[in-house]
């Protein structure tokens, strides 16, 4: 039976295991059918009754002296001239709800806080809070037995050479006193508005007179949308919560029914298995996620929720929810593999349950971080894990245009995430003191003591560590950037090169050693023979003609951003400032060393037992080409990891690769930083854009092909023809 | 039929190795009953799962039906049954389903199954249950879907741990027979017990295994012989007493 086959015996009949369990319908259909929409009509109305009652209530104004002195009659005569405007306007045409003023028509939902003039205006109810001093009227605003405090610093008088003095003393932080002061400005700024009029028509002047202006101005951006800011974390919690019940059924609940060493007794491998349950997980996830999305925008539409949850009127973004989804859909891989790996660990339902917690407070965190409205996709918050899709989630709800890169680099690192996730999951599930855990089995992967040494780093070792240096690497790159002036581009450059070899080199081998892992295994240091020498001396010198050639291609193919033909630029000048030791120990020995350690060495090492060559030379190039950050040199750097994967592969050593690697770029920065050593060459015709005449391909390419028939053959040697 | 030699296993605990098994061979013929016996903690499991393929062997080899059990498990796993008295069955599946979806992970394409889990529902009388969920049913029928389970590929070998623990008359019954009725039919089955009375009912012969090691193997009369005793619960405490003495060290923290 093929692997295909037998994963999808394995997930179907899991999918009706797991659907045919009441608890996981209830998790998945009726919670967000159900309870969801009740909530959410149950919030947003006690939201709209809130703010009503807030608009009808009488502000309790705290001024200074009786109900029978200046001050309170200054206020008095406010809204005398305030019910006169009221009295003069026409009768509102709508039928508002009379929710909490019977005698009066009702304000509508926020219209209190930010009435704009052209509305009819609500009616308004004072009443004075005494107060001997304005100390104490700030205070009792503070302790809010008053809304507002309210000194006029003359008795309030409307002739035309006065200027009233007002002044207001609220609390921002607290609703009423902030809708209260709101009012108040309100109401002032009607009263001056008619004063105004009438003083204008008495000099028979046009209404233009005191307003030589009038603007429009109409906000295009929707972001402060409760939708926009709600609905992306709760979708990705909802599909977190999605994979919590089923990943714990399927692994810790099979273990405590005791039918996984039924399923053991299979002809079945682990892997198989941990595959088809892992898509179940995944899959339940997802529905889980798209049920909720759909439940919410059946609400909103149904329940006549549009204005209210989305700005400018727009409402929900149909269009986008698919894409939404699709972006989920590496998130719920990630999760369900990080869930289905936690719960691998427990004996029984409960344990899972208590393994489960603090891992939901973990997602927590990012996730409710990148929900905060201030927070943008961009910089670190690319690469955060649940972070990043709570922000792009939420850019594409509301509509925002998301860069390709940055599309690119949230599913990208969430990807990385996920495959080290499903591998470790996928080592956990099949670990024999998991699976049959007689003793303590967490310890056993962590205590040192029982840890066996082992020639080359596992898989999971590898995708891990990597997966934990990308984020690491990408936040150390940001905040050098950030932190360099212009000027001291160099010192961000050296910076860089020196973290190089402690986070490829030195944070692998840290963990490779505590887990017992040979060294020299762990980095392929093995050595390679005479011709695999030769074969790497020969491409080392000609790859760098090939790749220029190849990013010239690229460029005529699919244009050059301006952004990077700047950053090109930038560097360039940069390194002209170094001395050329400088360059060829930064740009060329440094990389070549810590990435072939890393990619070739760690990374395709480990994955030399049990995946196949062409699938793990294309992992470790990409792995290596999306390390480099910048989406115009991903297809070069992924062809040249590709290369040197290959390189590593055959030879079973990295140091023919560290060699081609180093002349690659040594040659390659010295060509862009000292153009004139590089004069005897024949030159491209039209500029350093243009590609290199016949007369130097040509023979790079023959350099090339020899290089790499030399290296094949000598694998053929070594190994005696057994090496593929 | 089944081959063990010098096999080893050796869990990481703290502070060093403990050797369930330690260095044990046997062979079981084609179409016997092979009874290992042994107190708590002998290594009994142990060895049945490194005989079924279900781990590894720390050293030592073992072949069954022909297949190295460390480097083939997959062919080890495809002629083989096991069963043990807390198997477990998918409680949300019914018989049907659940025999069905055992014959396909066998290999079994879909129309083959079906006809195999309907061939052992009739086989079996499960008619009557055959698409009620597992969960509502009682243990015997339980015992009845899980011997299904273990015939679902017709398999030359029978592995048991323990296949009775903790089961009532009833169910003992059902599968005391179902053991008699597949040695009868020339199956090739390891068994492990407590019971040493089903020990001396079924088996055709026996090894006593103590602290990872075989300290006796042999027919009934072999063993009577041997020690000079008749009843096999006192041959089992004389060995156990004398294995005490003599192994005690293997099976110690090394
Ligand atoms: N996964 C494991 N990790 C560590 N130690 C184990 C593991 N499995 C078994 N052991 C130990 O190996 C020894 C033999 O265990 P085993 O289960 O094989 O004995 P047994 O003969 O089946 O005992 P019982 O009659 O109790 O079933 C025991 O001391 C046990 O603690
Ligand atoms: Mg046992």
């Amino acid at each position: 039976m093929t692997f295909r086959r037998r994963v999808r015996t394995i997930y179907g009949k899991e999918l009706v295991d797991l659907l045919r369990d009441r608890r996981t319908l209830i998790a998945m259909i009726v919670v967000p059918i159900f309870l969801y929409p009740v909530l959410m009509l149950g919030s947003l109305q006690a939201i709209t009754v809130q703010t009503q009652a807030l608009g009808q209530r009488a502000i309790i104004v705290a001024g200074l002296g009786g109900a029978d002195g200046p001050q309170a009659e200054s206020l008095a005569h406010l809204q005398h001239e305030y019910d006169r405007i009221r009295a003069l306007e026409p009768p509102a045409p709508r039928a508002e709800n009379d929710l909490a003023a019977p005698t009066e028509s009702a304000p509508s939902g926020g219209a209190a806080a930010d009435a704009d003039q052209t509305s009819a205006a609500p009616p308004l109810q004072l009443s004075w809070a005494p107060c001997g001093s304005v100390e104490e009227i700030e205070q009792r605003v503070r302790d809010r037995s008053a809304h507002v405090g309210l000194v006029f610093e003359e008795a309030l008088t409307l002739s035309p050479d006065r200027r009233n003095l007002v002044r207001i003393l609220y609390d921002r932080e607290e609703p009423r006193s902030a809708t209260a002061h709101a009012r108040l400005e309100d109401v002032i700024a009607r009263v001056a508005a008619r004063i105004n009029d009438e003083r204008r028509e008495a000099l028979r002047l046009p209404p233009t007179y005191f307003d030589p202006f009038e603007v429009t101005a109409t906000n295009l951006a929707s972001p402060s949308s409760i939708l926009g800011q709600i609905l992306p974390l709760i979708l990705v919690l909802m599909t977190i919560t999605g994979a919590i019940y089923p990943a714990i059924d399927i692994t810790a609940g099979e273990r405590e029914r005791g039918t996984l060493e039924t399923i053991l007794a299979c002809p079945v491998p682990v892997i198989d298995l941990i595959v088809g349950k892992f898509l179940v997980v995944t899959t339940i996830a997802i529905l889980g996620a798209a049920l909720n999305l759909g439940s919410v925008c059946a609400t909103v539409y149904f329940g006549g929720f549009n204005e209210l949850i989305a700005t400018a009127g727009q409402g929900i973004p149909y269009g986008q929810l698919a894409l939404i989804l699709l972006c989920l859909v590496p998130f719920a891989v990630l999760m369900s593999a990080i869930m289905m790996a936690v719960c691998s660990y427990a004996r029984t339902f409960k344990e899972a349950q208590n393994y489960v917690t603090p891992v939901i407070l973990a997602v927590l965190i990012p996730g409710g971080f990148a929900a905060l409205p201030a927070t943008e996709l961009r910089g670190m918050m690319l690469v955060v894990p649940v972070g990043n899709m709570v922000l792009l989630t939420r850019e594409l709800l509301i509509g925002a245009p998301v860069g390709t890169s940055e599309l690119l680099t949230v599913l990208l690192s969430t990807t990385l995430y996920a495959s080290a996730a499903v591998a470790v999951a996928a080592q956990v599930f099949g670990k024999e003191s998991v699976v049959f855990a007689d003793v303590e089995s967490l310890r056993s992967t962590f205590d040192r003591r029982l840890i066996q040494p082992s020639p080359r780093p596992s898989l999971t070792m590898a995708l891990v560590v990597t997966a934990v240096l990308f984020p690491a690497w990408f936040f150390l790159q940001s905040w050098m950037q950030s932190t360099r002036g212009a000027e001291d581009g160099i010192g961000a450059l050296r910076r860089t090169f020196a973290a190089m070899p402690v986070m490829f080199v030195a944070a692998p081998a840290l963990v490779a050693a505590y887990w017992k892992v040979n060294l020299r295994g762990a980095f392929c240091l093995g050595g390679a023979s005479v011709g695999a020498w030769a074969g790497a001396l020969l491409l080392g010198t000609s790859s760098w003609i090939v790749a220029r050639e190849l990013v010239v291609l690229q460029h005529n193919w699919f244009g050059m951003s301006d952004l990077a033909a700047d950053s090109a630029a930038a560097l360039e000048r940069l390194l002209r400032d170094l001395s050329s030791v400088e360059l060829v120990v930064m740009l060329g020995l440094i990389p070549a060393v810590c990435e072939e350690a890393l990619f070739r060495g760690f990374l395709l090492g480990a994955m030399r037992s049990g995946v196949r060559k062409m699938t793990a030379i294309a992992v470790s190039a990409a792995v290596f080409a999306v390390f480099h950050f910048i989406l115009a040199k991903l297809p070069v750097t992924f062809l040249l990891g590709a290369l040197l994967g290959w390189v590593c592969w055959t030879t079973r050593s990295i140091l023919p690769g560290v060699l081609i690697h180093f002349l690659h770029n040594s040659i390659l920065t010295l060509s862009a930083a000292h153009r004139e050593w590089f004069s005897f060459l024949p030159q491209p015709q039209e500029g350093a854009q243009d590609h290199l005449p016949a007369v130097v391909i040509v023979p790079a390419i023959a350099l090339f092909t020899a290089g790499c028939v030399l290296i094949g053959r000598s694998a053929a040697k070594t190994a005696g023809g057994g090496a593929d | 039929m089944v081959v063990a030699d010098n096999l080893v296993k050796s869990f990481p605990i703290a502070g060093g190795q403990k050797r369930a098994v330690d260095g044990l061979s046997f062979r079981v013929a084609r179409g016997e009953i092979f009874g290992l016996l042994g107190p708590n903690g002998a290594g009994k499991t142990t060895t049945l799962r490194m005989l079924s393929g279900m781990i590894l062997p720390t050293s030592g080899s073992a072949r069954l039906a022909g297949y190295d059990v460390a480097t083939q498990p997959f062919e080890v796993k495809r002629v083989l049954g096991f069963l043990t008295a807390n198997t477990g069955l998918y409680l949300r599946l019914t018989p049907r389903e659940l025999l069905q979806y055992f014959a396909e992970l066998h290999g079994m394409d879909r129309p083959s199954a079906r006809r195999r889990a309907e061939h052992l529902v009739d086989w079996l009388d499960m008619r009557e249950f055959a698409d009620i969920r597992c969960g509502s049913l009682s243990t015997g029928q339980r015992q009845r879907v899980n011997i299904g389970r273990v015939l679902v590929a017709d398999p030359p070998v029978l592995v048991m741990d323990e296949p009775t623990l903790g089961l009532d008359v009833i169910s003992n019954r059902l599968i005391l027979d179902f053991i008699r009725r597949a040695g009868d039919e020339g199956k090739t089955i390891l068994l492990s017990t407590h019971y040493l009375d089903e020990a001396e009912m079924l088996c055709d012969r026996i090894g006593f295994l103590h602290h990872g090691r075989l300290i006796a193997e042999g027919t009934l009369e072999e063993l009577q012989q041997r020690t000079g005793l008749s009843r096999l619960s006192a041959i089992f405490l004389n060995l156990a007493a004398e294995g005490a003495e003599s192994a005690a060290p293997a099976g110690a923290v090394s």
